[in-house]
Parts: structure tokens; C-alpha cells; sequence
């Protein structure tokens, strides 16, 4: 083994360290020890003449190791691993100690903290002995891209790439494309007509010889990692045949949608049993007919529009379904279109109109002569068959909150404006592709704010509502967004893949197969020719569960030796 | 219970000259910058609100549009431009016909035609009497103004004019009397001592007389004006109700003639610059202008100018025809404006107004002392 030459950098981050922790301190106590070739403290090591400042040394002092004492390296580790090979040296022989988070951010006493300091940093020193050097590996990136749904976010995501010149595999469920939206009449705030954005798209999408579409089909499994992922197609023709068909892609676009909430579970509301109470989508239908009225046939004198059905609501669903708001709107101006003698109530919790023109919209809305009625989020509203000397069919009793007065809202026709929910298949989709869904079951973002259109599985994007409640711009644009991304890593050509990895040592492997089962991202395949396991490095994101778990001891955690592990604690413990 | 919404009610009182109610969404600037907000009184967002759902009733047993006086500054704050202040006013009118019994006052505020041709009819009914008073009963002649063989002797116009005064006070009187009925008597929750309506009586002539609670208004003018023409107008009433015989006899008496004088000129004034106001709809309070307003107007200005023209003739130019003339058409302008106007329109606010002002403060006594009541018989509450 070559002589151990340390350099050990200690980062002031300005005061940020620095009032807690006597870094000069730390410094002396680390240059004493064997190996260390340097030690320096720096105002902010992150900064180009910090990152300078190490280059340097590595190249003068001939460095084959770096430790710097610094932030989480979570912040900075890429910073750091990077002045290395820009000093000459693998990125992989460079150890952060977190002394600010873990450290001085959470000490008062200068003096302890300062010895936490000096015991973290002494970990790094012993850790960064038991080094090596990795490489990152690469693999190909298979151009073609399978996209999961035909509704507006799939087909706009399918178009995006396939005008790029590539092969999308579109996969529909059923017979048709459009999705929840082709049961949509006009569209709010603009009021222009959903038939007209969809047929576009269809249009388009059944003309792109680069798409292959595939209706009454649904992805069977998915097998492979980016770049390189197998999917089976099952899909069912006319004559109830199945049919089963392979295909070859780099990247997946999850597009399943979302379903309403079913309006029957809430009684108060007497879906189901009063015949005039209908869900937003039996009124979509009334609309596409071009005939609004009651289930007499007669036109309502009075219509109400109820809000947040199954949605913001403890007892179903907490969150806030996005669209209504601005569909009940549209509702009303679409009943005041057709009979501007008919009285709309519009009863709501709370009125979003965040969007751009929705304001406007809620204000013209307004004009028209709605009368909006305010409840509370977790009071709910009672329907009742009217009596038979009331001018109307059926009574909404409520506490209406601006007047503080509890009331009854004559209805001939209530319209319930039902939330959106996870699909009740979200969870076997979420399986399939392997990615995260949340309580509520809608499918994980990698970062909510910062990277809303991957997943926790490289190569997995999601758009549109199966993500969450969304309207139809924001759909579109998470598709365009996870068209981008997808063709950024086709322009690419080859996938970069991080040197630290689970590695199978198949001598030592007996084939139980217990870590097949354990890998949370699918990343390690049997070969049942040799009947031995083995980890495909572009899957694995070295959580070290298969190490941990493997009974024989045959998994070795690049980066996480057993060795690294413990100098490490005996480090900290010294 | 729950009260039954109404939504057809907002399309009524836009006959009453209510406009984009339907706008407002309640964010309460309105009664922010309201001088006269507060609680009990949420002016003039209550009524608003109420008026959007159509509660009939509240509406009807609610005094708080008498408590506003209209200055405008609610509606210029409104940011959805639902005109508040213009919601009040229509609020009044509907209240005033809603105080009238005999459903001449609804017909009058919804069809300014109805009303139009009621001030034609009294007008011409005037014109009749007189002349038959002045022909056939006292055998007068044109050329006499005043004195002996007069066309319209003293006595006989005094008569006439008492008749109407304790007509129009008993029909004002019924109509108040409705108006506590609706917003006090039948309500059973409240609780209102007799010595609270006593000591507060005196609220009635001082807001009669001087509209104090006007003067509060951030905006000065519009008070200034409003009292002008109707401390005018009260001056004129007592000189010709009181002292008509001295108002006509051939001497001018300065002691009554001086005030006649000057409330001739408050009323002209005042009269001009409200129509000046309402042509040019610059300030908030006259940009809107119902029917009823126009008539009211023009009455007064009418009866003012031709009663310059009668005095002017008589005393001045010794024209005693053309001063009876003059004082036919005055006579001709002023019935109906009484007898139209205090009953079953505009003017009928002269009672309602200082009504309300004196409700406001005994529900307020009443209110405050059931809240008091209420915090002693609540147990006390031991400290945890």
C-alpha cells in the first residue's frame, strides 16, 4: 500500500462554524496525526479559492487522499469530489465531515462542540484511509420512450417526443383516447370546448408514424433500468384475444389520470336517490346533449352547485381537487346561457381562483347573478325533497358563514362538484414502474419544488393528474416538462451511472435470492443459468439493504466497506 | 329554523334602482371605512348580504339603511363595484314602500310613470279647488291680490292647509308606527324599557332638525346642502302653516318676511346644486338618480321660483293678477310635493330618518343591557 498522504481542509462557512467551533483548534489537534500531509482552515471552503486552494495542494503537496471538515455533504460533496479531479485525484478518495449541520448549527457550548468537531473530523481521516478509487460507469440510452395513458398529459408528452424524431410507445387502457377529458364539455376560464384541444392532439398523434399507438392495452411488467428498460404490452383485441408484446425503451412516462370521487358516499347529498342530484360529469353530460333540465324534462327555475364534494374535507379526502372551482363557474354561466331566467346558487367553502384569468372569470361570473353561499370546510350542506307547496324540488339546508344565518336553498337541480382521487389502481401501477405514491396514492415527485416530473427511479416520469389534482395547463406542461427531461438524456446518448454500487461477490452468493425481494428499486436480477444474483449498477442507489441482509455476506457496498464502516466509528469513538 | 333564501328578491330591488349587488363578495371594505359601522349596526355590509339571499324579512325588520347617509365612500372602496352606497339608498325606497300600506308607494318607486301622473292629477286637482274656491265660493276677483274680494282669501288657503298637514301627519304617523312595528314591537327577543324610549325622545327633533349624525360623514358639504334646503323648507312650512295671515297681509312684516327671504334662497340653492350634481355625476352620491329624485327636484325648484315670481309681482310690480297666477301654479307645485312626496315617496324620510336615528340608540340601550344581564347570571369561571 502507497504512503498515506492526507489533506485534511476545515471550513470556517464565515461564522457559521466558526462561532461554535474553534476550527484553529481542530486544525492543530489533526496535524499531529500520522499521515496528514496538510491541514488549513478556510473562510469558505466552497468558494473558488477554496476549491483552488485544494487543487493546488493535492497537486504540490502530492495528496492521495482529501478530507474536508465542512457542511453536510449533502450541500457540497459534488463541489468537493470535483476541486479533487480537478487536482488529479479520484473523486471517490475525498470524505466529508458534516460539521456544520451536525455540529455547530446544533451546539451552544463552544468547547464541546469544538470536541464533537475534532471526533467527526477525526472519523473522515480514519474512513478516507480505507479509500478506493471508483470509476462511473456508463451504459446506452435506448431512444424509444413508453408513455402510459391517453389523456391529454400522454398524448401532449407522446407528441413532444415523437416531433423530436423518436419512437413513443403509447399505451391506452381503453377503446379510446382523450381520457377524463374527452367526457368534458367547455373548458373554464375561456369557455372554448375540450373536444376542439383533444382532437388536435388525437388527430396528430394517430398521423406520427413514430408513434406506435396501443388502445385496449395495459403495460404488464417492466423489467431493466434507465435507459434500458423491457416493457410487455398486453393487449386485448376485438375478439377478447390477448396479445403480449415486448418492447425496448429508455424512459417511461407514467400518465394514468386520476378518478372522481364516487358522490354516492356522502348521504347527506342523496346522490343516487334524489334524481335530480347529479355529479359535475352526469352534468358534462347534459351539456355535450345540449339539453339542461331536470329528470322531468323540465327546465330548473332554480340550480345549485354544491363545491368540494369528497374534497378539503377530514373525513374524505384533505386536499383541494384544483379544477372545481372554476368548472362550477363555468356552470353557472353556462346555465345562465341557456336560461337566463334559471337562479344559480353556487355553494362553496372557499373560492380558488388562482389561476391566470380565474379571478376574472369569478368576477363576470359574479355579473351574471350567482349567488354564492359560503359554508365551512368540515360543516356540510343537507339535501331534503321540498314540500309540495314550495316552487322548487328540493331544499339545501345550510350554515351559510358571511350572514351567519342558517338557511334553505330552493334547488330543482343540484349539481355536485366532485374531487378528483388516486385511481383505485394507482397502487398496481405504482408497483409496476416502481416509483412512490403518497397517502393519498398519488404518484411521488423526486423533489416537489425542484424536480416535479421524475421519480425516485431514474428513467420514471409522471405528468398530469396522476400526480396530483391539476388543471389542464399544468398538465400539459408537466408532459412537455417530462417530454424535456427525457429528451435531454436522449440527446445525451449514454447514461452516467454513480461508481458507488452494490456489487454481488458470485463466488461467495448461494442463490436464496433474499436480497431479489429486499432491493426497494428492483435493482438486482437472478440469473437462472448460474443461479447466482446480481445487481444492475444503473438501478442501484446503494442503500445497502442487500448488504446488510445478504446471509453469506457476498454483497459488498462499493464506498461502504465493512472496513470504511468501522475505522469510521472507531474514529468518532477515539 | 332555517330561513328560506329568496334569489328573485335582488331583481325587484333593482326596480328600485339597486345596481350590481350580485357584485359584492364580501370582503367588508365597505364597512371598514364606514363611519357608521359598528357593531350592532354592520353597515352596510348586513344589508348586502342579506339582500343577495333574498331574507325578505330581515330585510324589512332591519333600520340600518336609515342610519346611512349616503356619502359615498363605500362605494368608491368596493373593489368588485358592487355600489354599496347606491344599495342603501334603493334599500330605503323599498323600506318606504314596504312602511306604506296601501301599495301606492311600491307603485310609485317602480313606475315613475304611476308616479308621474299622480303629481299630474294632484296638480290638476289643486288648480280646480283653488278655482273653485276662488270663483264660485268666495266670488274673488283676479285683480285683488290681498285683502277684501281677494281670489284666494287667507282663511280659506289656511283651512286647506291644515286639512293637509293633519292628513299627511296621520298618514306619516301610521307609516312610522309600521316602521317600529317591523324593526322593535314584533320583535320578541328584545327587550326594551319604557324608560329607555323616554329619555331618548329628545333624539327625535334634534336629528329632525339638524341631521347631527349627517355631520359626521367624512365629507361636509353634502350636509351643508341637505340642511340648507331643509331647514328651508321647515322655515317655509311654519311661516305658511302658522302665519299665513301675517305672510299676506299688504305690509311686508320684516320679522316673518326676513326668514322667508332667506329660506327662498337655501331652497333655490340647494335645489340648484343638486341638479347640477346629479347632471354632472361626478361625486358617488349622485351618479346614480332614480325617477323619484328628478320629480323631487323639480317640485321644489318649482314651488320656489314661482313663489319669487307671486311675491315679486304682488309686492314688488303691484301685478296683483299675475301674482295670483303666479301663486295658482305655486299652489300647483307645492300640493303635489306634499301630498305625493311625504307619504308615499322621497320626502317621507323626514320621519323615517330621526325614527331610526332614536331606534338605533334604544335597541343599542336595550342590546347592551341584555348583554350585561346575560355576564352576571353566566357562572364564574374559577381559574384553571
Amino acid at each position: 500500500m502507497e504512503e498515506l498522504k492526507i489533506g485534511v481542509f476545515i471550513c470556517n462557512c464565515g461564522s457559521n462554524i466558526a462561532h461554535h467551533v474553534d476550527v484553529d483548534a481542530v486544525r492543530e489537534a489533526v496535524e499531529a496525526m500520522p499521515g496528514i500531509a496538510i491541514a488549513r482552515s478556510y473562510k469558505y471552503m466552497c468558494s473558488n479559492p477554496g476549491q483552488e486552494m485544494i487543487a493546488r495542494d493535492i497537486r504540490e503537496h502530492q495528496l492521495n487522499r482529501v478530507v474536508v471538515a465542512a457542511c453536510s455533504p449533502r450541500m457540497h460533496e459534488k463541489t468537493f469530489r470535483n476541486a479533487c479531479r480537478n487536482g488529479g485525484l479520484n473523486p471517490y478518495l475525498c470524505e466529508m465531515a458534516n460539521i456544520r449541520e451536525q455540529c455547530s448549527w446544533v451546539h451552544s457550548d463552544q468547547l464541546a462542540a469544538t470536541e464533537k468537531a475534532k471526533a467527526l473530523t477525526n472519523a473522515a481521516i480514519n474512513r478516507v484511509r480505507y479509500h478506493e478509487p471508483l470509476e462511473s460507469l456508463t451504459a446506452e440510452m435506448c431512444p424509444a420512450t413508453l408513455v402510459i395513458g391517453g389523456g391529454i398529459a400522454g398524448l401532449t408528452a407522446a407528441l413532444e417526443l415523437a416531433d423530436a424524431a423518436h419512437q413513443v410507445y403509447l399505451v391506452e387502457r381503453t377503446a379510446t383516447l382523450g381520457g377524463n377529458l374527452a367526457r368534458v364539455d367547455l373548458t373554464a376560464p375561456h369557455l372554448d370546448s375540450a373536444r376542439d384541444l383533444l382532437t388536435e392532439r388525437i388527430t396528430r398523434v394517430r398521423a406520427n408514424s413514430r408513434i406506435t399507438l396501443m388502445l385496449n392495452s395495459e403495460l404488464q411488467s417492466l423489467a431493466g433500468y434507465v435507459g434500458n428498460y423491457a416493457a410487455i404490452i398486453r393487449t386485448k383485441n376485438g375478439s377478447g384475444e390477448v396479445q403480449e408484446r415486448k418492447v425496448d425503451v429508455g424512459n417511461v412516462v407514467v400518465a394514468t389520470g386520476y378518478q372522481e370521487f364516487d358522490a354516492g358516499r356522502i348521504t347527506h347529498y342523496g346522490h343516487g336517490k334524489l334524481p335530480n342530484v347529479v355529479t359535475s360529469f352526469e352534468f358534462e353530460q347534459m351539456l355535450r346533449k345540449g339539453r339542461i333540465e331536470t329528470r322531468h324534462g323540465k327546465l330548473p327555475q332554480y340550480a345549485a352547485i354544491i363545491h368540494c364534494v369528497g374534497s378539503r374535507n377530514k373525513e374524505f379526502h384533505p386536499y383541494c381537487s384544483r379544477v372545481c372551482c372554476m368548472t362550477a363557474l363555468k356552470y353557472a354561466h353556462e346555465l345562465k346561457s341557456a336560461n337566463p331566467a334559471c337562479y344559480v346558487s353556487d355553494i362553496y367553502v372557499d373560492m380558488h381562483a388562482f389561476g391566470k384569468g380565474h379571478e376574472d372569470f369569478y368576477k363576470t361570473t359574479s355579473e351574471v347573478k350567482t349567488l354564492f353561499l359560503m359554508f365551512e370546510k368540515n360543516e356540510r350542506p343537507v339535501v331534503r325533497k321540498a314540500g309540495p307547496n314550495d316552487d322548487c324540488e328540493m331544499l339545501i339546508e345550510v350554515n351559510e358563514t358571511l350572514s351567519r344565518e342558517r338557511i334553505e336553498i330552493p334547488a330543482d337541480l343540484i349539481i355536485l362538484m366532485v374531487g378528483m382521487e388516486a385511481r383505485a389502481d394507482s397502487g398496481e401501477v405504482a408497483r409496476l414502474v416502481n416509483i412512490s405514491q403518497d397517502q393519498e396514492g398519488w404518484f411521488m415527485e423526486s423533489h416537489p419544488k425542484l424536480d416535479p416530473v421524475a421519480t425516485t427511479t431514474d428513467g420514471i416520469y409522471i405528468a398530469g393528474t396522476c400526480a396530483a389534482p391539476k388543471d389542464i395547463p399544468d398538465t400539459v406542461a408537466q408532459a412537455r416538462a417530462a417530454a424535456a427531461r427525457i429528451l435531454g438524456k436522449i440527446a445525451k446518448g449514454k447514461i452516467e451511472i454513480d461508481g458507488v454500487f452494490a456489487e454481488v461477490n458470485e463466488d461467495r452468493c448461494s442463490g436464496c435470492r433474499m436480497c431479489n425481494e429486499l432491493c426497494p428499486y428492483s435493482a438486482i436480477e437472478f440469473n437462472d443459468q448460474t443461479r447466482r444474483s446480481h445487481v444492475i449498477p444503473a438501478a442501484c442507489k446503494a442503500c445497502g439493504a442487500c448488504v446488510a441482509a445478504c446471509p453469506s455476506g457476498a454483497i459488498k457496498g462499493r464506498h461502504f466497506t465493512v472496513e470504511q464502516l468501522h475505522a469510521q466509528i472507531d474514529g468518532v469513538l477515539a | 329554523m332555517a330561513i328560506r333564501v329568496n334569489p328573485k328578491l335582488i331583481d325587484e330591488l333593482e326596480t328600485y334602482g339597486a345596481a350590481d349587488v350580485q357584485n359584492c363578495y364580501h370582503c367588508g371594505n365597505c364597512s371598514a371605512t364606514c363611519p357608521f359601522s359598528k357593531e350592532p349596526f354592520v353597515i352596510p355590509r348586513r344589508s348586502m348580504r342579506n339582500l343577495q339571499m333574498g331574507l325578505e324579512e330581515k330585510l324589512k325588520g332591519t333600520f340600518e339603511p336609515w342610519l346611512c347617509y349616503y356619502c359615498g365612500e363605500c362605494s368608491q372602496q368596493c373593489p368588485r363595484g358592487a355600489e354599496p352606497g347606491e344599495t342603501m339608498m334603493s334599500l330605503r325606497r323599498w323600506l318606504t314602500s314596504r312602511y306604506d300600506l296601501t301599495g301606492i308607494s311600491r307603485l310609485f318607486y317602480r313606475s315613475w310613470k304611476a308616479e308621474l301622473a299622480a303629481l299630474i292629477l294632484v296638480s290638476l286637482v289643486t288648480m280646480v279647488a283653488f278655482l273653485v274656491m276662488g270663483f264660485s265660493l268666495g266670488h274673488g276677483s283676479l285683480g285683488v291680490y290681498a285683502g277684501a274680494g281677494a281670489l284666494f282669501p287667507d282663511h280659506l288657503v289656511h283651512i286647506l292647509d291644515l286639512a293637509l298637514a293633519g292628513l299627511l301627519a296621520a298618514v306619516l304617523l301610521t307609516n312610522a308606527i309600521r316602521m317600529w312595528w317591523l324593526t322593535t314591537g314584533r320583535n320578541r327577543n328584545l327587550h326594551i324599557s319604557l324608560w329607555s324610549y323616554v329619555k331618548n325622545v329628545f333624539l327625535l327633533p334634534y336629528h329632525f332638525l339638524f341631521q347631527a349624525r349627517y355631520s359626521q360623514c367624512e365629507k361636509k358639504l353634502p350636509w351643508l346642502t341637505h340642511l340648507a334646503i331643509f331647514l328651508s323648507w321647515v322655515t317655509m312650512e311654519v311661516l305658511v302653516i302658522l302665519l299665513l295671515e301675517r305672510f299676506h297681509s299688504p305690509e311686508t312684516v320684516w320679522a316673518a318676511h326676513v326668514f322667508g327671504y332667506l329660506a327662498t334662497i337655501g331652497l333655490l340653492g340647494g335645489t340648484i346644486y343638486a341638479m347640477v350634481g346629479r347632471v354632472r355625476k361626478r361625486e358617488t352620491h349622485y351618479k346614480h338618480t332614480h325617477p323619484t329624485d328628478w320629480m323631487f327636484l323639480i317640485l321644489i325648484a318649482g314651488a320656489a321660483f314661482t313663489g319669487i315670481v307671486q311675491h315679486a309681482s304682488y309686492r314688488w310690480l303691484g301685478l296683483d293678477s299675475v301674482a295670483n297666477i303666479a301663486y295658482l301654479i305655486h299652489m300647483m307645485f307645492v300640493v303635489p310635493l306634499l301630498a305625493v312626496q311625504i307619504p308615499f315617496s322621497k320626502l317621507s324620510h323626514l320621519a323615517y330618518r330621526p325614527l331610526a336615528m332614536y331606534l338605533a340608540t334604544v335597541h343599542t340601550d336595550a342590546l347592551a343591557s341584555q348583554q350585561a344581564g346575560a355576564a352576571q347570571t353566566e357562572p364564574v369561571r374559577l381559574a384553571a
